[in-house]
């Protein structure tokens, strides 16, 4: 009987295919690699991965378009290879609905931590799901979700309604990169525009403060520039 | 582009209308006539100057012509080019205007070659310092591989690990060159602007240092930033690379180093970066070509940790100039260098073209 995680691989460059197979297949998991866009379609329907590493620069089609036929109908997990530069393909993918992304080149030990932290994101909200009356509790942070309210190792942090709603979000999403547009457009209900960008991050300068963070030291939630904002 | 139609136009009339008014003026007033026909060819030779092309030099000195005979040659207010005074005059004026605008063509032709060329100076340079550059960490690179698949049984454990080290180091090495790289052909490719966006001062300190802690986990850096929130309109990513890389250098080269300090303040509408340590400092020598060119490091051995710092330094310049900012670098009294480069916290409504 094999029950290890089924991943997905698409990618087509042989050497970081190779490469990814072996790191991933060391930690433990099942690795089926699929070289193009059309290839993996059949590949996904077929095995039914637990997760998909995606690279979005692919031989047939372009990554996206296999990141919209995936979650049509599946919210498998996606983590989607980039190079650094683009992050506008960053947030264009993460928007589009992919967990998160890993920036080449990259070390085996990221890799392989940001399998793991997909993979159990996805449990989690398949177990628990985000139960309005649930509690969260990462560390030393636990989170009251029906009193509204947030302790920081057993003494209650003063949020805002909107830093608390900030915070809850990116809890409910634990370990899921939160695009600046995602999170201003489930706690304003607005669309992502310059204003809208600085409220928001005037709001998580306060929310780093109440949580006694500090550049470098950010404890629980985690800041990729010009992208967004993760908690774990 | 509009822009500059639109101010070349107001400038050819305001300089015509100034000059009619002024030899109005002398006539009616002073009664002198005799100079107009010059002072009409100084205007023709002014508009044609300041203005871009032949378009507008020409129609100066057609208006002017045409004011010159109607308004101030016989018979007054009355156009008349039978007289062959008023005709010379006219020849006069559209060969001025002419000959001007050809030498200003010129002019502006040159300057662009000239800058042209020192762009390409500028990529022979990097070309040359980059081949240098990565010609060094692929050799070990190359040559640790070669050796750990040829002849795997001759090595002890201990020269094994040393040897994937190395090629771990110069990996990294090679990475960060290939984003530096990156962020210059950005930056060169022509007319893409830096697209800045507003960023939280404290959020951009924060991914640096979480960086730079995963190259360098044993160097602490004292940081001094404003308490209050700060926003300054920046292409992150590339400023990023500049603290990054500012820090980094210090790490490389200032020997002796026991504190490295990274600190922001705000003057006015400026906000001021300043990366200082306590190491050797820079040599007075290379302090001046420091961010302009690639320069040469043959005086010092060919250790790999002295490797050229040309590249990451100059692509600071680039970054820094590109947004508008300053940058400088100097030896402090108390010893150790110190880089400061500063940033707008307000973006100019007139943005400048870059």
């Amino acid at each position: 009987m094999n029950n290890k995680y089924k991943i997905l691989l698409v990618e087509d460059e042989p050497s970081i295919s190779s490469l990814v197979s072996t790191v991933l297949g060391n930690a433990g998991y099942q690795v089926i690699h699929a070289e193009s866009c059309s290839f993996a379609k059949t590949m996904f329907s077929s095995y039914v991965p637990d997760l998909v590493i995606l690279d979005l620069g692919l031989p047939d089609e372009d990554g996206m378009v296999l990141l919209d036929f995936i979650r049509r109908d599946s919210l498998v997990p996606i983590i989607v290879l980039s190079a650094r530069t683009d992050e506008k393909d960053k947030v264009m993918a993460l928007d589009a609905g992919a967990n998160d992304y890993v920036t080449k080149p990259f070390g085996s030990a990221e890799l392989v931590a940001r399998v793991r932290t997909s993979l159990r994101f996805n449990r989690r909200t398949n177990l628990e799901g985000c139960l309005p009356d649930g509690r969260f509790a990462l560390r030393d942070l636990t989170i009251d979700y029906g009193a509204r309210r947030v302790f920081l190792a057993d003494e209650e942090i003063k949020f805002t309604q909107t830093e608390y709603n900030i915070v809850a979000l990116l809890s409910e999403h634990l370990g899921k990169m939160m695009t600046y547009s995602a999170i201003i457009k489930t706690v304003w209900g607005d669309t992502a525009h310059e204003t809208s960008i600085k409220k928001l991050q005037v709001n998580m300068a306060n929310i780093r403060k109440k949580l006694g963070s500090r550049p470098g030291e950010n404890n629980y939630i985690k800041n990729e520039l010009g992208v967004g904002y993760r908690m774990e | 582009m509009k822009k500059t139609v639109l101010k070349d136009i107001s400038l050819t009339v305001s300089i015509l209308v100034l000059t009619f008014v002024f030899c109005l003026i002398l006539r009616e007033v002073f009664e002198i006539g005799e100079q107009v026909t010059a002072i009409f060819v100084f205007a023709v030779f002014l508009v044609s100057l300041l203005t871009d092309g032949y378009t507008y030099g020409l129609i100066a000195s057609v208006l002017g012509t045409t004011a010159v005979n109607y308004a101030f040659t016989f018979p007054y207010f009355a156009i008349n080019f039978t007289i062959h005074e008023n005709i010379i005059s006219a020849i006069v004026m559209i060969t001025v205007a002419m000959l001007t605008c050809m030498l200003t063509a010129q002019i502006k032709k040159h300057e662009a070659l000239k800058t042209e060329t020192e762009k390409e100076h500028m990529r022979a340079n990097l070309l040359r310092a980059v081949s240098h550059d990565l010609r060094t960490p692929l050799t070990t690179i190359y040559g640790s591989v070669t050796t750990l698949i040829d002849d795997e049984s001759m090595l002890t454990e201990e020269q094994r690990s040393k040897m994937l080290v190395d090629i771990k180091n110069d990996s990294d090495w090679l990475i960060r060159m290939v984003e530096n790289l990156l962020s210059v052909t950005k930056i060169d490719s022509g007319e893409v602007k830096i697209i800045k966006t507003p960023t939280a001062l404290d959020e951009l300190i924060d991914s640096v240092i979480v960086k730079f802690k995963k190259r360098y986990p044993t160097q602490p850096v004292t940081l001094d930033i404003p308490e209050s929130l700060v926003m300054i309109p920046m292409d992150a990513i590339l400023i990023e690379q500049v603290l990054v890389n500012i820090l980094e250098n210090a790490v490389r080269h200032a020997e002796g180093m026991t504190e490295l300090r990274l600190k922001v303040f705000t003057l006015g509408k400026t906000a001021i970066f300043e990366i200082a340590d306590n190491g050797c400092g820079i040599r007075n020598e290379i302090l001046p070509k420091l961010f302009g060119g690639y320069f040469d490091t043959t005086p010092t051995p060919a250790d790999s940790k002295k490797r050229n710092a040309g590249i990451g330094l100059s692509v600071c310049a680039t970054i820094i100039k590109a947004h508008g900012g300053d940058i400088k670098a100097e030896n402090a009294k108390e010893g150790g260098a110190v880089f400061r480069f500063t940033l707008a916290t307000e973006e100019d409504i007139d943005e400048q073209q870059i």
